[in-house]
């Protein structure tokens, strides 16, 4: 008897979010199946897409095998991010380390002066993520929104603490919210649906926490393709959303990465490739050689 | 369905420490309030119980008859403050609990066996808890026969399925799921047993103001699937209205919600909505969030 293969069609899609505004736009996002399942009926109209990071002062604590690819634009973010485009990203993340309290506790003002800078002088979209500090961010993201106005930036994270006033400023400044919660569906759930009362969710995308490759990523693995399922199976509107993996910073965080350049790519490497196949839509990666070796395998060359 | 009342239990500081100061009259106002809202047992949790056990068992005991002549449920893992609980109470009592334990199996099933009492017994077993449907029935017939041979029949066993938090990350929805399932499959495998649960636990982690909203509609999920009993608060009034069958409309509305049928929101009020939205969170319909009466 010929073998036939099932073929699934599923209920939900995912909403196609845009980051970026014209020529400087990307979409991602707008799935109705699963991560890789081609062969279910349905496709995936936007394919992932890669981000680098840049620091908005000199990083302390990259090991020198991280810092390389960019040692001579190190001390500019500007040219650091001009420098990522030739590596073939998609967007750029900026990070706006310097504002926190703990970190040099930089002001509002000037961190949203640099993003505008650093937005205009490149080709492709910016994320912007604050510290992570929920009161400082409070400050600084809605100053970020206000100066950068209209330029459509992805910008987060905004989290359960300060989503008001976070969200509000992102909302009105026309540019896209991440939505931040730790590592909980339901945490993560709540979030989208507070948000989305005042806040379109098309433009929201998810950020779950991404843990590295023996820190944890099993966790951000369950979680990333359970999201993906509740809202492409059972079409759970407040999951039908993007998701942003931000795991180049947690896999240089680790003693593997930080003991030698080979280790380092196969953690990021390994790490970038897992999330993908849970379902993150965009990620944010800190080595360009981790990009240059996801991008092959992703096309099988 | 037969309520026991859960509202005189260590864990509210008024009961630990009327208990410790023996001071009789917070313990018996709890009694009559509950005996007052209709309850058919009422549970003396005392926790684990470290010093003075029978002396303490036997003052509550004691206390709570002067104000009431329900019967008791005698709450304790302690098997000493069991024994001292069973042996003052003047009708016969519900053991509350034993389990598959091997600690449990030779101190607290014998007690039930010498006192000719009722008695719960959980799915608990010495690996812990059982984590689906199928493991929580064998762990719960392993138990149940080992009761049977010292002589306690099926009808005189209460199974507690263990609820747990739906709150809890990820896993909590399982949870009320597989309970749902178990408690609807328990009674073919194991003719004439009954059953109880701690309702208040689904709640347990969601935010305060919502949590009857929880407790009330999972019992009546639980009922439907052949609960006989709960221990729950019967201090909230629509919970037991509830359960006299006071409110058809609404047990039939979350009938409809377990069975699938499409029902249109539109048409309810916001109580009946609700109801739906949580009937829907506690079948895994929908993934649960503290938020999900507003989505």
């Amino acid at each position: 008897m010929e073998y036939k293969a099932p073929v699934e069609a599923y209920a939900g899609v995912v909403r196609e979010v845009t980051v970026g505004k014209g020529k400087k736009s990307l979409k991602i996002g707008g799935e109705n199946i699963l991560p890789f399942h081609f062969f279910d009926q349905g496709s995936n109209p936007n394919p992932a897409k890669f981000a680098l990071e840049v620091l908005d002062m000199n990083p302390q604590d990259w090991p020198k095998h991280a810092v390389e690819p960019f040692q001579d634009v190190i001390s500019d973010p500007v040219q650091w991010a001009k420098k990522c485009q030739d590596f073939g990203v998609d967007a750029i993340s900026l990070f706006l380390m310097s504002t926190d309290p703990a970190v040099k506790d930089a002001p509002a003002d000037k961190a949203a002066a640099l993003a505008k800078e650093v937005a205009e002088a490149i080709d492709v979209p910016l994320i912007v993520y604050g510290s992570g500090d929920e009161k400082k961010d409070a400050g600084v993201l809605p100053r970020v929104a206000e100066v950068c106005d209209g330029m459509n930036l992805l910008i987060g994270p905004v989290l359960k603490e300060n989503y008001e006033v976070v969200g509000r400023a992102i909302l009105d400044h026309g540019h896209t919210a991440i939505a931040q919660s730790p590592l909980d569906i339901n945490l993560l759930k709540e979030l989208n649906v507070k948000l989305s009362k005042f806040f379109p969710p098309d433009r929201i995308v998810i950020d779950p926490l991404s843990s590295a490759l023996g820190y944890g990523m099993e966790y951000s693995f369950s979680l990333i393709e359970r999201v993906k399922q509740i809202g492409v199976i059972t079409k759970d509107s407040m999951t039908m959303m993007p998701i942003i993996a931000n795991l180049g910073v947690e896999c240089w965080k680790t003693k593997q990465a930080k003991e030698n350049k080979e280790q380092g790519l196969l953690w990021e490497g390994m790490t970038a490739l897992s999330l993908l196949l849970a379902g993150a839509n965009i990620l944010v990666l800190r080595h360009p050689e981790t990009l240059k070796s996801i991008k092959e395998t992703i096309e099988a060359r | 369905m037969v309520i026991i009342g859960e509202n005189i239990h260590v864990i509210a500081q008024a009961v630990s420490t009327a208990i410790r100061e023996r001071n009789p009259s917070v313990i018996q106002g709890l009694a009559k309030a509950q005996a007052e809202a209709g309850v058919d047992y009422i549970d003396l949790n005392v926790g684990p119980m470290k010093k003075d056990t029978e002396e303490t068992m036997q003052w509550l005991v004691n206390a709570v008859q002067e104000a009431t002549d329900l019967p008791l449920s005698i709450d304790t893992l302690n098997p000493v403050a069991t024994e001292a609980g069973l042996k003052a109470c003047r009708r016969r009592p519900l053991l509350n609990s034993a389990s598959g334990k091997t600690v449990s199996k030779e101190q607290m099933l014998p007690l039930a066996q010498k006192y000719n009492c009722d008695v719960v017994i959980s799915v608990m077993t010495d690996k812990g808890m059982p984590p689906d449907v199928e493991s929580k029935i064998e762990s719960i017939m392993d138990t149940v026969a080992h009761a049977n041979e010292l002589g306690i029949p099926n009808e005189d066993i209460w199974v507690d399925p263990i609820l747990l938090p739906i709150s809890t990350a990820g896993e909590g929805q399982r949870f009320t799921v597989v309970n749902l399932e178990f408690i609807k499959i328990l009674e073919d495998v194991l003719p004439g047993i009954k059953s109880t649960a701690g309702l208040s636990n689904t709640s347990n982690g969601a935010p305060e103001h919502l949590r009857p909203h929880l407790n009330r509609t999972y019992l009546v999920m639980l009922e439907r699937n052949g609960l006989y009993s709960a221990i729950a608060d019967p201090l909230d009034k629509e919970l037991m209205r509830l359960t006299r069958g006071e409110m058809p409309e609404i047990v039939e509305l979350i009938h409809k919600a377990m069975d699938g049928e499409d029902i249109d929101l539109s048409r309810l009020s916001q109580k009946e909505v609700e109801y739906v939205k949580t009937a829907k969170v506690l079948m895994g319909e929908t993934l649960y969030s503290d938020a999900w009466l507003e989505s």
